[in-house]
């Protein structure tokens, strides 16, 4: 589904990613994992739009989406999540998931009456009930715990209806119990999109993937199921090894 | 979670704006209308100055409560609005309604010109450049011989009104008050419904969280863009009747002074509710007025009421009324 | 053509020179608070009245001009300080310290200004210039005067160049504008710095103030007037950049000077302007980066 070749991004004299190929296909959980500094957030900004690449292609289903901006990928159907929450914290819960799914809405509607839009209040409720979020509704995103906020992170990239969810450290800092609880959430979405993910939680990500990619120092250093990831020692010295004050 | 920002507190208000349109309006509406048969000329005039004010202060308030954007600089509609009223009714027309024509369309093309430039730039940069851009049209103003220089253009002949069936002779304090109340209202009445609508709610996203607002599906540069050219000419709506209430313009019109003076009108009425930056005019006009028939020191009283309340009760006189909650509630 | 450009093109240049470098000091104490703190501190000219006035009541009490070019930048120092302690530093916690303290300092300009009037009247004052008599240089007339402005002016510039990037002092400014709550971390009295800076900044002014008084003399709009040129300045030089307030005043005051010879002056101050406004939309960072940027 989504393809990257040959991805490369500099900041400085800092070589964040280099050379990246990958594919995370259609349907499915893709974990994207790797030691601190191996360049997982730079790629999920330079996929969404966030950052340019210096070189290289990202595709979506074999399209060249390279350099697009983030408006346009989500009305292509690319939806992503932030690692630290990114909402609108001064608009309840409910507007926050409103907007997300209005953006989809078609365009004639922009100026009707905002109070009789039901249909799309109506949305942003069912929504809003499938993340247990719907009693919270009315109350500014703010004013909800760290991992409803989370949660609604990624409500909010649910109600745009996409093909592609990018998920930035979903769980963190979540409790165990919450954590749990993202880990089904996420199993049952698979179903619908495709899913990329950025986990320090291994074993959320031995859970929830079908396909693991190990990135290091910015290239990809295995790429497999999740048996075959834990099995690897090139992936164990890499994760010990950035550990053990080596050159 | 970032400390919250004035924009963000202010913008608050507007999630119980429509709650307030049901009763404050009309309570407003009525001392509006019975005013001129309870005061004299003097204050009838004050009051529709006010209220062409007033509409400046209403402009400051879409892009500032609703976009998220602080324009230093709508006073350049302002000026610009009145600059050609005035000299089409010098040397043009007397039609009001050609004049008011020729004004807004000239006020677009500028404002989507400065409008297209100024919105890329963020936060205080773009404040910075509607407030250059203000300050160069009052200079240019100011230094050309032809638009009347430092005096500007005086002996500006009032019109009337043609409608089906009747003339309304602008030159009867009486008609004009209730005309240009009558035009307020009809402006606040038509920005609010412009506002209520998937279109104001992505503008108050954008002034609640910009960065998040691409990843979305919208593109924040057309939101902002049209809601400048809104605030514009709502802004320009005040200039056109300005010139017809003094009788002259000036470069100042285009000044620093009216462009903060209507930061200030939307401050204190409160930011994000519409109706606030109205009444603040009202509030901020007469205030000047009176302690300037007592002391000379006006401008020092509006300083510090400026900055009691900026530290004090930035969401304006209406956060009063809301109470407590500091926060919005779900629409 | 030789004598044109002797005689009325190089008078012109070296007073530019010398606007400029009082411009400098102005656009300094601005970009030093901007650079730091992020406040936009729009009653920096009526620091700079303050000054004006300050000077004048000085000399009137027989204080003589040289005593004045001391003790008026502490007493616009403090003035600033005290702008800084009781009306910034509230604001200083909020996300959008930028707009609020712009809309805050507006109001305390107001008032200021107004309350000048109270006091001094809206008459024009001048100061008595301390040296008379003019000197020669390459053939052109210049009041001794105007000499002892760049003198001072260039030393305050060149002090305040030294402070920042020579001295201790100046790390910890330096630090602090980069990163505060890292500097905090390390113990240093970061809100000390923000008060010091102010003081500083507005010193600065004051010693602006002083120095033009005699050029330019004393009234209640001196600050307002200069302020908004001094604005220009730090934006085309870059807000925050010290090197870039510098070049830019002295590119500036050239620019304004030389355009009047052959334009209508009003027009040369609607250029400057139009500079501004082209490099807030070509360039909005300005030509030099930030203190505290790499």
């Amino acid at each position: 589904m989504i393809a990257v070749r040959g991805l490369c991004k500099s900041f400085g004299g800092l070589r964040a990613v280099a050379d990246l190929d990958f594919v995370a296909r259609e349907g499915g959980v893709t974990s994207i994992i790797g030691p601190n500094g191996a360049g997982k957030s730079t790629v999920f900004n330079l996929i969404a739009g966030t950052m340019r690449a210096d070189a290289g292609r990202v595709e979506l289903g074999g399209r060249d989406i390279t350099g697009l901006p983030p408006q346009r990928l989500a009305r292509l159907g690319i939806a992503r999540s932030f690692q630290i929450s990114n909402l609108f914290f001064g608009l309840s819960a409910l507007e926050n998931v409103r907007l997300a799914a209005q953006a989809h809405a078609p365009r004639r509607d922009f100026l009707a009456r905002l109070d009789r839009a039901d249909a799309l209040v109506a949305r942003a409720r069912a929504t809003l009930a499938e993340f247990g979020l719907v009693d919270l509704a009315g109350e500014p995103a703010a004013n909800l715990s760290h991992g409803d906020q989370r949660r609604l992170e990624i409500a909010l990239c649910m109600a745009s209806q996409p093909r592609v969810l990018m998920l930035d450290e979903p769980t963190q800092g979540m409790s165990p119990a919450e954590t749990l609880a993202v880990d089904a959430l996420i199993r049952s979405l698979a179903g619908r999109v495709s899913v990329i993910v950025i986990e320090h939680d291994i074993d959320l990500v031995m859970s929830i993937s079908d396909r693991v990619i190990v990135l290091h120092q910015g290239r990809k250093l295995f790429e497999g199921t999740p048996a075959e990831v834990s099995g690897s020692s090139a992936v164990r010295d890499a994760y010990l090894g950035a550990g053990h004050g080596a050159a | 979670m970032p400390a919250a920002s004035l924009v963000q507190r202010l913008g608050a208000a507007g999630a119980v704006r429509r709650g307030i349109v049901g009763w404050i309006v009309p309570a407003l509406l009525a001392p509006a209308l019975a005013l001129p048969w309870l005061v004299g000329d003097f204050y009838v005039r004050l009051a529709i100055e006010a209220f062409l004010l007033g509409a400046l202060a209403l402009s400051v308030d879409i892009l500032l409560g609703f976009a998220g954007l602080l324009s230093l600089g709508q006073a350049m509609y302002f000026g610009l609005s009145a600059y050609l009223t005035a000299l089409c009714y010098l040397h043009v027309t007397q039609s009001f309604w050609l004049v008011a024509l020729i004004v807004a369309f000239a006020v677009a093309l500028v404002a989507a010109v400065l409008g297209a430039v100024a919105i890329r730039a963020k936060g205080v940069y773009f404040a910075l450049i509607t407030f250059g851009a203000a300050e160069i049209a009052g200079k240019i103003v100011h230094n050309t011989r032809a638009l009347g220089g430092s005096d500007g253009l005086l002996g500006i002949p009032v019109p009337a009104i043609a409608l089906p069936g009747f003339d309304l002779p602008l030159r009867s304090n009486l008609v004009f008050y209730y005309v240009v109340l009558a035009v307020v209202v009809l402006v606040y009445l038509a920005v609010n419904r412009i506002l209520a609508t998937p279109f104001g709610s992505v503008l108050s996203a954008i002034r609640d969280n910009a960065s998040r607002v691409p990843y979305l599906g919208y593109n924040p540069f057309w939101y902002k863009f049209f809601a400048y050219l809104l605030a514009a000419e709502v802004a320009a709506a005040g200039g056109l009747f300005y010139p017809l209430l003094r009788g002259f313009v000036g470069p100042d019109l285009f000044g620093f002074e009216i462009s903060t003076q209507s930061v200030v009108m939307a401050l204190v009425g409160g930011v994000g509710t519409l109706i606030g930056p109205l009444v603040g005019g009202v509030v901020i006009t007469f205030l000047q007025s009176v302690l300037g028939s007592y002391t000379e020191r006006h401008l020092f009283v509006l300083g510090i009421i400026f900055i009691l309340f900026v530290r004090f009760l930035p969401g304006g006189l209406f956060s009063l009324l809301r109470g407590a909650s500091a926060r919005g509630r779900a629409p | 053509m030789l004598a044109y450009f002797h005689f009325v093109v190089l008078p012109q240049v070296i007073d530019g020179l010398i606007i400029g470098v009082a411009l400098a000091l102005v656009a300094l104490g601005l970009t030093m608070i901007f650079g730091l703190l992020d406040v936009i501190n729009l009653a920096h000219g009526e620091i700079y009245m303050i000054g004006g006035y300050a000077a004048l009541t000085l000399i009137g009490w027989g204080g003589g001009y040289w005593s004045a070019i001391v003790l008026v930048p502490a007493v616009a120092g403090l003035a600033g300080w005290t702008l800084e302690e009781l009306g910034v530093r509230p604001l200083l916690p909020r996300g959008d310290r930028a707009v609020v303290t712009l809309l805050l300092t507006f109001g305390v300009s107001l008032v200021l200004r107004d309350l000048a009037q109270v006091i001094f009247g809206t008459e024009t004052y001048s100061i008595a210039a301390p040296v008379s008599g003019v000197t020669f240089f390459a053939g052109v007339p210049v009041p001794r005067y105007r000499v002892v402005v760049l003198a001072v002016g260039s030393a305050a510039v060149v002090l305040t160049w030294w402070l920042v990037y020579r001295t201790r002092i100046g790390a910890v400014l330096r630090a602090t504008a980069a990163d505060p709550d890292m500097t905090a971390s390390f113990g240093i009295p970061i809100r000390l710095v923000y008060g010091a800076t102010f003081f500083y900044g507005c010193a600065l002014a004051g010693l602006a103030a002083v120095l033009l008084g005699p050029i330019y003399a004393v009234f209640p709009t001196m600050g307002h007037d200069f302020l908004v040129l001094a604005f220009a300045v730090v934006i085309v030089g870059g807000m925050g950049s010290i090197l870039g307030a510098v070049v830019a005043a002295l590119l500036l005051a050239q620019v304004h000077g030389l355009a009047s010879l052959w334009i209508p002056p009003v027009w040369a101050e609607t250029l400057v302007y139009g500079a501004m406004l082209l490099v807030l939309i070509v360039r909005p960072a300005g030509l030099f980066s930030r203190i505290g940027d790499a």
